[in-house]
């Protein structure tokens, strides 16, 4: 009978077996425990801790490369006294370069440190603020796919019989679950900004009139109003001050966002409350301006109002730093030249009133800036000129502000919609014209 | 956008650079602020490098100019590019601004 021939294993080679063994082990639970936590918060205390334990150490810390500041900032860290975490956390960040962390965030390499004291890259603020004394350190840089996330370290260790290429590839695992986190994270963000904005709109919306057009006698008003992806700030209204009288007002609130949204209602409401029972869009608007002076951060608003009387067409306006509106009759389109003052919410202020007769079938436009500078992919802007040319070419159309959307459109081709568009254009009847 | 504080003879003069838009106007606020809190007048923005400004930007000005009225203070603009200028006049700005060609008129002012 044939016997297995024996083998025979020296006592190294069984130990380095079973340290093959136990690193097999350790790597697969801390693959368990990195595909557990999604959430960096949870994450990185139950990692650090890990180590901590495995490495028999007093103390872990994980700092985080801020590209802003171009710093290492401590992001958790666990030692034996809780103040002495909360120093670091609050207090200590380091330049690329200074201290054991920069060095490895610098050059991107592991470094062991037997003898802390003695290593002149050791950074002796971090204890002298703590009062923690490092003896020995393991520094290992936390890379990513999209490069330095930041700096791992474990803190005066026993255990002697580690593997360093052990603990570099379980950083390198942790670095990628730390970056999948961070990418979770924001996302969340994202998605909760978005839903805030989304709602925003709805209530920006909610204070435009419920129907965008508006006919009172000869006089007919109406608007197209298309808001860019962000929240933007444009606003228009329209309102019977005084019997026999129609206003409509455009303005554009600055900034975007929520902020925008909120200041967009604020100016609406006020105006809907100062403009009743008042002919004079100039006193509007300088009671308007009084009202929103106190506009917290240097929030304007700039605006046209405009007050027809429906039987006769004869209209006044008032100017508050927003772009010209034109007037769009036989004669070549224009841009008015009404006396503006500043816009609204900066400086006292004593509006004037500007009249104009507006004859049968003429009308008078009104836009937002959004309209005019609208840029195509060459980052050039359609300016206000061309916009007037268009107008002109089109003066007699009906649907004259759709055209000017078309061409608008047409001309910033791919490019995204940045500011809101807004257009209002009052319109006064020929007799009998069937217009 | 960068912004950069530069000391002309003696007057410090906040000089940003690029597009001041939503996404950068809190930088400048965060300088401009400063300046605030510390009573400085004038206030003085270099435009020169300045090559679109939005309205979150005109707003961060007008934050500055009513917090140097606070103390008394004035905020001046200088180097707008024709196109910025333009933006100023269009919205009637030119009106709430001090805005001057260079920084020896503002020393002479």
């Amino acid at each position: 009978m044939q016997t297995e021939p024996m083998a025979t294993i020296s006592e190294r080679e069984l130990a380095t077996l079973r340290k093959r063994l136990e690193a097999l082990e350790t790597m697969s639970e801390l693959s368990s425990l990195l595909s557990s936590a999604i959430e960096l918060d949870e994450l990185m205390p139950l990692v650090i801790d890990r180590a901590k334990q495995d490495m028999d150490a007093e103390a872990c810390s994980i700092l985080f490369y801020n590209r802003e500041t171009n710093k290492l900032e401590f992001e958790v860290a666990i030692c034996a006294e809780d103040d002495t975490c909360n120093v670091l956390k609050k207090t200590i960040s380091l330049d690329m370069g200074q201290g054991i962390a920069g060095w490895v965030a610098e050059q991107q390499k592991t470094l062991v440190i037997t003898d802390a004291r003695s290593d002149p890259r050791f950074f002796q603020g971090a204890d002298a603020a703590t009062g923690f004394v490092t003896r020995n350190m393991i520094a290992v840089p936390l890379i990513g796919r999209s490069g330095l996330i930041g700096v791992a370290e474990i803190i005066n260790f026993n255990r002697q019989d580690y593997d360093i290429e052990l603990i570099e590839q379980l950083c390198r695992q942790f670095s990628i679950s730390i970056e999948n986190a961070i990418y979770h994270r924001d996302a969340i963000k994202r998605e909760r900004l978005k839903q805030e904005l989304e709602i925003a709109a709805t209530v920006q919306q909610s204070f435009l009139p419920a129907t965008p057009s508006c006919s009172r006698n000869a006089v007919s008003v109406s608007a197209f109003s298309r808001p860019a992806a962000q929240v933007g700030g444009d606003l228009y209204d329209f309102i019977e001050p005084v019997d026999g009288m129609l206003g409509l007002l455009i303005g554009d609130v600055s900034g975007k966002g929520i902020s925008a949204a909120l200041f967009m209602a604020k100016v609406i409401s006020d105006f809907r409350f100062l403009a009743r029972g008042e002919r004079s869009p100039g006193t509007v608007l300088s009671r308007l301006n009084a009202s929103l002076t106190n506009a917290p951060r240097g929030m304007f608003v700039t605006v046209m109002y405009a007050v027809v009387n429906t039987g006769t067409g004869g209209v006044t306006l008032a100017c508050a730093g927003h772009p010209p509106a034109i007037h769009v009759a036989e004669s070549p389109a224009r841009a008015l030249a009404v006396p503006s003052g500043p816009p609204l919410g900066i400086m006292d202020f004593t509006y004037p009133d500007t009249p104009l007769s507006l004859h049968p079938g003429e009308r008078l436009l009104f836009v937002t800036d959004g309209v005019f500078e609208a840029k195509n992919p060459q980052g050039e802007r359609w300016g206000y000129e061309t916009m007037l040319a268009v107008i002109e070419q089109n003066s007699r159309q009906p649907d004259l502000m759709k055209i000017i959307v078309d061409a608008v459109d047409l001309f910033a081709a791919s490019s995204p919609q940045a500011d809101d568009i807004t257009l209002v254009e009052m319109h006064l009847h020929a007799p009998h014209s069937g217009e | 956008m960068k912004i950069e504080i530069v000391d002309y003879k003696g007057m410090k003069v906040i000089s940003p650079a690029g597009e001041i838009d939503m996404h950068s106007s809190p930088i400048l606020r965060k300088e401009i602020m400063a300046f605030v809190g510390q009573r400085i007048t004038p206030l003085v923005v270099d435009l020169k490098e300045v090559t679109y400004i939005d309205s979150s930007g005109i707003a961060t000005f007008v934050e500055g100019l009513k917090g140097a009225m606070s103390y008394g203070g004035k905020l001046k603009l200088l180097g707008l590019a024709p196109q910025i200028r333009e933006i100023f006049s269009f919205s009637k700005l030119d009106k709430v601004f001090e805005i001057h060609s260079s920084a020896d008129d503002i020393i002479q002012g």
